[in-house]
């Protein structure tokens, strides 16, 4: 099994550079993307039950091997981080196209797992990318996953219900954030972790010609930045008697509808 | 296998025309999201003088071309599906890029529901061109009918303008509720044309073994929501929360440590992991307002937070701020509120 997993800035540590108008990334923690824990979750799960080597692969800056360190302390067997100068500022084109260079590279798997979206551009489309680049069945928003007989079984939650969907590996499986509790890392594996080390691969070792990656690979790019306006609230103390005047104001802004009016 | 292959420019984007829009449908219905896109690309299609296209795949396709005429749409394009049922993205893709390869839209939006936004990503890659995800804003530079998307970024920090200059079709995705409603038309004529697929050919060994209805609680459509965080104290303080949300007609949000302690399921959480909420009227109890919550429920109308901690970050998010115990505040609005909509005049100098 495969899991892809990114590491992205805790929103708390985010803040916008007022001179050049762009996030300050790199000032923020790096965590795993809440998702892609409950990626790693779910190919543990099967790992538990069916056996299996899980292998985490990452594209990031260099700092992004801690986060692929926690996932090995977590169970994972061996954590490729695709890093490289000019796969910078690639969009979900780009980004699908690198990291399926290196599940072909990879070679041997049966299931991709990658999280729903991520939480910095959350968009969703990398996970469905790498399968089309790869030209693999796709199961996405799942909340459970099982094999039975060869066949991966899974639960995918839509706007109106729950569909069970049934398809032979292999294929790529994005996973909700609601689907499991991610287990925490344990020491023993972290230490095992450090001594084998993550592999790091650019775009010599997948080989993707430089044009095909980052910002000249990628058919969009980001014309201009606003800053929308905070709106600034009146935060009115109210006190616990005054709660009928706010009442009276709910209703004056019609938010509550009074007897009178039925 | 798919190769992987660079996004190639193509040779004459000036022979792409026309806006295409992704009409999903369920039970015999277009969904809510497509509706509103293909109001979008109406809008567009006008200012640019082409045609708004919508494209289909499923059963039953002529009912759903006749809804899409209502709404404006000028060209149907469905690929009826003739054996089993269910969805498969493989098959999907298939279909619609068909479509795009003998059409060649210059334009084509997909609504961000989670079947849009499961193959919006597909289609792109295998017509080779880019897609501007969750936009909020559309506009077209006439001229050289190139769309304008604009995105909130990262915590809704900046907006971003995002352009798929010399690449077609220019994608995007906007989420289900970004925009009104389209009015229907009276009078309009839809040029229909609807060809038989087989989804075997194509699915592989993909099926759909069961399909259990069951509506997901959609906190991002209500008017009135009451949210408790770990300051209620206990799984029980959600009852008092409980009661304000039922005198209000509204719905129960949640922070995330409290979905975390099982006091409430998770399709309740608000925020950054959880549902992006705008009601007329969000109260926040025992909520301190960390980013991650905020980043949900900012642009709610009107803001009350209930807090014993003057300091809370909730504060500065609020239009209201009532600094009190929860267990004393909720019960109190609940009691008011209940007067005030049975008629009883407000025991209060207000
Ligand atoms: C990647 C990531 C994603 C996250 N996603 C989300 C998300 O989607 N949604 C979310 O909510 N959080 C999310 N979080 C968690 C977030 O950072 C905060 O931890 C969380 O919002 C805090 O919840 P809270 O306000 O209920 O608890 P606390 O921060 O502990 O606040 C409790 C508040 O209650 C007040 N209080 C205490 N006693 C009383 C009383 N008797 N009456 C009234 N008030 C009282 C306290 O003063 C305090 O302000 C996320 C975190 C991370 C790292
Ligand atoms: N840079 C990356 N490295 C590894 N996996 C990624 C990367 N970006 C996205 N993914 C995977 O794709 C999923 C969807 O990401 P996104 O399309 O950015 O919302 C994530 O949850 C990850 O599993």
């Amino acid at each position: 099994m495969i899991i892809l997993m990114k590491q992205v800035p805790d929103a708390e540590e985010i803040f916008i550079d007022p001179v050049k108008f762009t996030l300050n990334r790199s000032q923020a923690r790096g965590i795993i993307n809440p998702s892609d824990e409950n990626a790693l979750e779910a190919a543990l799960k099967i790992k538990d039950s069916e056996g299996g080597e899980i292998t985490v692969i990452s594209m990031g800056p260099p700092q992004a091997e801690n986060a692929i360190l926690e996932c090995m302390g977590r169970g994972a067997d061996r954590g490729i981080l695709i890093t490289d100068r000019v796969f910078a500022a690639a969009d979900t084109y780009a980004t699908s196209l690198t990291i399926a260079a290196a599940v072909k590279k990879v070679g041997d798997f049966d299931i991709i797992f990658a999280g729903e979206s991520t939480t910095d551009s959350g968009t969703g489309h990398v996970g469905p990318g790498v399968a089309e680049f790869l030209g693999i069945d796709q199961v996405t928003y799942t909340v459970s996953s099982r094999i039975e007989a060869g066949m991966l079984i899974a639960e995918r939650e839509l706007e109106d219900g729950i569909e069970v969907v049934s398809t032979k590996p292999p294929v790529l499986v994005t996973v909700l954030i609601n689907a499991n509790l991610p287990r925490r890392s344990r020491l023993r594996l972290k230490i095992d972790a450090i001594k084998k080390g993550v592999e790091k691969w650019d775009h010599d070792s997948l080989n993707l010609p430089p044009e095909w990656v980052g910002i000249k690979g990628s058919p969009t790019l980001v014309g201009a930045l606003k800053i929308p306006e905070e709106r600034k609230r009146e935060s009115r103390p109210i006190k616990l008697d005054e709660i009928p005047v706010l009442v009276q104001d709910l209703v004056k802004k019609g938010i509550i509808r009074t007897g009178d009016e039925a | 296998m798919v190769e992987l292959i660079n996004c190639v420019i193509p040779e004459h984007p000036e022979d792409y025309h026309n806006v295409f829009v992704y009409i999903e449908h369920k039970n015999g219905r277009i969904s809510r999201g497509a509706l509103e896109m293909l109001g979008k690309a109406r809008e567009l299609a006008q200012k640019l003088g082409e045609k708004a296209v919508g494209v289909a795949v499923g059963k039953n396709l002529k009912d759903i071309a006749s809804e899409a005429e209502s709404y404006g749409c000028d060209l149907f394009l469905g690929a009826e599906v003739t054996d089993f049922t269910g969805f498969s993205s493989v098959a999907y893709t298939e279909f619609i890029a068909s479509f795009v390869e003998e059409h060649k839209p210059n334009i084509f939006l997909i609504s961000g529901s989670r079947e849009g936004r499961d193959l919006v990503s597909r289609i792109a890659i295998r017509c080779r061109t880019g897609v501007a995800a969750d936009c909020i804003e559309l506009d077209v530079d006439v001229p050289n009918r190139l769309l304008i998307a604009w995105r909130p970024s990262f915590g809704d920090k900046t907006i971003d303008q995002i352009l798929c200059k010399r690449h077609r079709p220019q994608m995007i995705t906007s989420r289900p509720g970004s925009y009104k409603m389209p009015e229907k038309i009276e009078k309009h004529t839809c040029e229909v044309k609807i060809k038989k697929v087989k989804m075997a050919k194509y699915a592989g060994e993909h099926r759909t073994l069961e399909f259990k209805q069951k509506d997901r609680l959609d906190l991002t459509s209500a008017k009135i929501i009451v949210s408790g965080g770990l300051g209620l104290g206990n799984a029980s303080g959600f009852k008092l929360v409980k009661d304000l949300a039922d005198s209000l007609g509204g719905q129960v949000g949640a922070s995330r440590p409290v979905v975390d302690l099982g006091w409430i399921p998770y399709e309740h959480q608000v925020g950054q992991t959880g549902q992006t909420v705008r009601p007329k009227l969000y109260i926040a109890a025992g909520i301190s307002g960390k980013i991650q919550h905020i980043v949900g429920m900012k642009a709610s109308e009107t803001i009350i937070s209930i807090n014993t901690d003057p300091e809370a970050p909730i504060v500065k998010f609020s239009d209201y701020f009532i600094n009190a115990d929860a267990s004393k505040a909720l019960p109190r609005l609940t009691e008011e509120i209940k007067k005030v909509i049975a008629g009883t005049p407000a025991s209060s100098p207000g």
